[in-house]
C-alpha cells in the first residue's frame, strides 16, 4: 500500500489537497480536502439585501457573475418578484458568455496538458497534422503554415531549456500516448483559445458594464438602459457589436473545442472506464425564456444510482422538492458539530483540527440531496437533458457520438458518459449547446426590444417580517444555489451551496464519500511519484476552490508537491 | 516606444477585498483613480482574484502595472517593486499562493502566442494579515499613497499622460464600509478617507 498526497493540486482555481492509497497500480481509497477557509457568507449577515450581490460576486475571482446572479435571484425568490423579459435575456447572455469562457479555459489551459505531451511536438510532421485535422474539422487555424509556426515556437521553448510553466508537466509519462501530430494540433488550439477566451469576456463586459465584477445587476432586474434612439444606452449599434462577437465565437466552439473533446475521447477511449464515482446527478433549470421564468432552455432534474432511464424533473425555481431535499453535513468538515442542516438554518462556525482522515479533514461541507451525495456539472446537465429528451442536448450529444465513432469506430453510449472522459466530453457538448443558445438569446432580446419594450427593472418592496428564498443557477461547474433569509430588508442568514461543494464533498455522517473521492476509486496510477492519472480524474470536474486568499509569494518556499509516503 | 508613449496601458489591482490586506491591489487602484487623471489609453481596473482570467488584460498591452499583496522576506507594509524577470525567475519564486494558475501562466501563454505585454511592473506590498472581513492593516494603508505615487511616476517616466487632479474625486471603497469596518480589530486603520491624510 502506497500513500500519495498531492498538495496542492495544480492547474485548478484555489487550493485542493488529494490523498490516495494506491495498491496494485490503482487507487483503493481517496480523500479530498480544501485547505482554504470557506465561510465568506458570514460577511453578508446584516447587509442590505439589495446589495448582497456586490459582495457575493467577490466570493470567487473566477465565477464572479454567477454569484452575482444567484444572489439577486435568491432575493427575488424571497420577494416573489418577477423581473422583466429584457432582464432575463440580458442575464442569460452574460451567463452563457461566462460559461463559454470558463469551459474553453478549463479544457485548453487547465486540463489538456494532462493528455498532450508538448515535448514530442518538435518531432511532428506539420503537413501530416494539417491533413489529419482537415479530416476532422473545417477550422481555418489548422493550416500547415499555422501549425508550422506553432511548432517553431515550441521548438524554441524547448531549445531554450527553460520550460517555465511547462516544466512541471509529466512529460514522457506512460499514460500519454498521442502522436506528435495530435499533440501539435491540440497545442495549436491551446494558444488560439487565448483569443476566444477574450471574446467571451467582451460579451460580459458590454452587457455587464465591466468585467470582471459586473455592474449592471439589481434585485428586480438589470440596470442596462435601453433606448434605440440614444448613443449612450443599449441600442442597435451595441446589439450589432454583440452579435458579431457571438458570431466570431461560435465557429471556434463548434469546429475546434467541441471537435477536440471528441478527438480526445477517441484517442483515450480507456478513460470511459474510469472515474464514474457518485452516479447521482443534479442539474437545475436555467436560461428562463419569459419574465415569469415558467420555461427554460436548460432543463433541471435528478438522476439517482446511475438509473439514466428515470429522471425526476426539477421544472422551475420554486420546486418544493428541491428546497426540502438539500442539507449540508459538517461531520467531516472543520465546522462545529456533526450531522446535516438545511441551508436556511445553516451555520458556519469554524472548528479547525488537523487533517484527520477518520474525523474532520476539509473546509468543504458535505451537501446532500435527500441524504444522497450528488455529482453536479456539465455531465449532470447533459445526462438530465439527454434522458429527458431535450432536443438541443440530443442534437449535440448525438453529434459527439457520431464524431467519435467516425474517428475511432467506437460506439459511445450515455452509460459510458459516466466517467472521467464523459465529463470532458459533456463540457464540450454543453459548450456547443450554449453557442447555439447565445445566438438564440441575442435574438430574443433584440426582438423584444424591437416590440418597444424597454423595461429592465421592477422595484423591490421589502416587508418587515422574515422571508426566505433560494436563487439557482446552472453554473459552468454545476448546480449553484444561494439561500437567503431576509428581515426588514437585511440578510439574517446567507448560505451558498456551490458546485465544488457538491463535487469536493467529504464523507458525511454515514461515512459516504463525495464525488471526487469516489471517482478516484480504481483509478489507475502507473507511477505513484507521478500521479498523472489522478490529476486527469480530478481535473475532469473543473475544481474551483476559490473564495480564497490570493497573494503573491516571493519567499521561495517549495510550492507544488507530491508526497509518496 | 514612440514619442507619444505606449498605446495601451493597464493598471490593474489584484486581490480579494473581503480578505483584509489581500485587498491592497483594489484599494490602491481605486485611490489612484481618485487622485490622478490619466490619458484615455490607460485602463484602470480592480480585477479581484482573476486566476487565468487576467489574460485579456495582459493581451497585447504595452505596459501593465500590476498591484498586489506579495509575500516577501520584509516587514508588513513594505512596498516592493518587481519586473517580469523577477516574477518568472526561479531564484525569486515570486508567485501566487492561492490562485495557482494566474499571472505567471497567463504571461507564459501569451508570450508563446505572441500577445504578451511589452512591459510588466509589479507594485506590491507585504501584508500583515489576510483575515476575512477584517479591513486593511494600518501599516498597509500607510503604504497605499506611496504605491499610488509610484504608479504615477512609472507612467510619467514612460511619457504616459498622468496628472494629479486639482481636487481628488471621492474613491469608491464600498467594501470598507458598514459592518465590515465595525467588526475590525482595534489595530486596524480607518481607510474611509485615506486620501485626505496626504492632501
Amino acid at each position: 500500500m502506497t500513500r500519495v498526497s498531492i498538495d496542492p493540486v495544480t492547474r485548478i482555481e484555489g487550493h485542493l489537497r488529494i490523498d490516495v492509497e494506491v495498491e496494485g497500480g490503482s487507487v483503493q481509497k481517496a480523500w479530498a480536502s480544501c485547505t482554504m477557509w470557506r465561510g465568506i457568507e458570514t460577511i453578508l449577515r446584516g447587509r442590505d439585501a439589495r446589495e448582497g450581490w456586490v459582495f457575493a460576486q467577490r466570493f470567487c475571482g473566477v465565477c464572479t457573475t454567477v454569484h452575482a446572479i444567484a444572489s439577486v435571484r435568491a432575493v427575488e425568490d424571497a420577494l416573489a418578484l418577477e423581473i422583466p423579459a429584457n432582464a432575463q435575456y440580458i442575464r442569460n447572455l452574460i451567463l452563457i458568455a461566462h460559461a463559454l469562457h470558463d469551459h474553453i479555459v478549463h479544457f485548453y489551459h487547465l486540463s489538456i496538458l494532462d493528455w498532450v505531451d508538448i515535448t514530442t511536438i518538435p518531432k511532428a510532421d506539420a503537413a501530416r497534422a494539417a491533413t489529419l485535422a482537415d479530416g476532422f474539422s473545417a477550422w481555418p487555424g489548422n493550416s500547415r503554415h499555422k501549425l508550422e509556426q506553432v511548432q517553431t515556437k515550441v521548438q524554441g521553448l524547448i531549445g531554450s531549456g527553460q520550460l517555465g510553466i511547462f516544466s512541471h508537466g509529466y512529460w514522457g509519462h506512460p499514460a500519454m500516448h498521442l502522436s506528435p501530430e495530435m499533440n501539435l494540433l491540440f497545442f495549436a488550439h491551446y494558444l488560439e483559445a487565448l483569443d476566444y477566451q477574450r471574446k467571451a469576456c467582451q460579451v460580459v463586459g458590454i452587457l455587464g458594464g465591466k468585467t470582471p465584477h459586473i455592474q449592471n445587476m439589481a434585485v428586480g432586474g438589470v440596470m442596462n438602459a435601453i433606448n434605440l434612439n440614444s448613443l449612450a444606452t443599449m441600442n442597435m449599434d451595441r446589439l450589432g457589436t454583440l452579435q458579431s462577437i457571438i458570431e466570431d465565437l461560435i465557429p471556434f466552439v463548434e469546429q475546434t473545442y467541441f471537435v477536440d473533446t471528441c478527438l480526445l475521447a477517441a484517442s483515450y477511449p480507456e478513460w470511459f472506464k474510469y472515474g464514474r464515482g457518485v452516479a447521482n446527478y443534479l442539474a437545475v433549470p436555467d436560461l428562463p425564456l419569459d419574465a415569469k421564468a415558467t420555461s427554460f432552455d436548460l432543463p433541471g432534474g435528478v438522476i439517482l444510482n446511475g438509473n439514466l432511464g428515470s429522471v425526476e424533473p426539477i421544472q422551475h425555481w420554486r420546486d418544493e422538492k428541491f428546497r426540502a431535499a438539500v442539507a449540508e453535513d459538517v461531520t467531516h468538515a472543520w465546522y462545529e458539530g456533526t450531522g446535516a442542516l438545511p441551508p436556511w438554518k445553516g451555520k458556519t462556525i469554524p472548528d479547525y483540527t488537523d487533517f484527520q482522515e477518520g474525523a474532520k479533514y476539509t473546509w468543504v461541507k458535505a451537501p446532500r440531496y435527500n441524504g444522497h451525495p450528488m455529482q453536479v456539472g456539465p455531465l449532470a446537465n447533459v445526462l438530465v437533458g439527454y434522458e429527458s429528451g431535450h432536443p438541443l442536448t440530443r442534437k449535440w450529444t448525438d453529434a459527439a457520438f457520431t464524431k467519435i465513432s467516425s474517428v475511432h469506430g467506437m460506439k459511445v453510449t450515455p452509460e459510458d458518459m459516466q466517467s472521467t472522459m464523459g465529463r470532458y466530453l459533456a463540457r464540450g457538448i454543453r459548450s456547443a449547446m450554449l453557442s447555439d443558445l447565445a445566438l438564440k438569446h441575442w435574438q430574443l432580446l433584440t426582438a423584444n426590444i424591437l416590440t418597444g419594450d424597454d423595461t429592465t427593472y421592477n422595484l423591490p418592496q421589502f416587508p418587515n417580517h422574515e422571508i426566505s428564498g433560494v436563487g439557482m443557477h446552472e453554473a459552468p461547474r454545476g448546480a449553484l444555489s444561494h439561500w437567503v433569509v431576509v428581515e426588514k430588508g437585511s440578510f439574517t442568514n446567507y448560505q451558498a451551496v456551490v458546485p465544488t461543494t457538491w463535487n469536493a464533498s467529504p464523507r458525511d455522517e454515514k461515512g459516504v464519500p463525495g464525488p471526487y473521492e469516489s471517482s478516484l476509486i480504481a483509478n489507475p496510477v502507473a507511477e505513484p511519484e507521478k500521479p498523472l492519472e489522478v490529476l486527469r480524474t480530478v481535473h475532469s470536474f473543473d475544481p474551483c476552490m476559490a473564495c480564497s486568499c490570493h497573494t503573491m509569494d516571493a519567499s521561495g518556499h517549495e510550492f507544488a508537491q507530491v508526497k509518496v509516503l | 516606444m514612440s514619442a507619444s508613449g505606449p498605446a495601451r496601458v493597464c493598471v490593474v489591482g489584484i486581490g480579494n477585498v473581503l480578505l483584509g490586506d489581500d485587498g491592497f491591489g483594489p484599494l490602491v487602484v481605486e485611490m489612484f483613480r481618485s487622485i490622478y487623471e490619466c490619458d484615455s489609453k490607460v485602463e484602470i481596473r480592480d480585477l479581484g482574484t482573476p486566476g487565468l482570467d487576467i489574460a485579456p488584460y495582459l493581451y497585447d498591452a504595452d505596459l501593465v502595472v500590476l498591484v498586489d499583496a506579495v509575500h516577501a522576506a520584509a516587514d508588513p507594509g513594505t512596498l516592493c517593486i518587481y519586473c517580469e524577470d523577477d516574477l518568472l525567475s526561479r531564484r525569486t519564486q515570486l508567485r501566487l499562493t492561492a490562485h495557482d494558475p494566474g499571472v505567471q501562466q497567463s504571461l507564459a501563454q501569451l508570450r508563446l502566442a505572441g500577445h504578451g505585454p511589452s512591459e510588466l511592473v509589479i507594485v506590491g506590498v507585504v501584508p500583515e494579515s489576510c483575515g476575512l472581513g477584517e479591513g486593511v492593516s494600518e501599516c498597509v494603508v500607510k503604504t497605499c499613497l506611496d504605491a499610488v505615487n509610484r504608479i504615477a511616476r512609472l507612467l510619467t517616466e514612460r511619457s504616459i499622460g498622468c496628472r494629479r487632479r486639482d481636487s481628488p474625486s471621492p474613491p469608491n471603497l464600498w467594501w470598507l464600509t458598514g459592518n465590515c469596518l465595525a467588526a475590525r480589530p482595534s489595530h486596524r486603520a480607518s481607510v474611509e478617507h485615506p486620501v485626505s491624510a496626504d492632501a
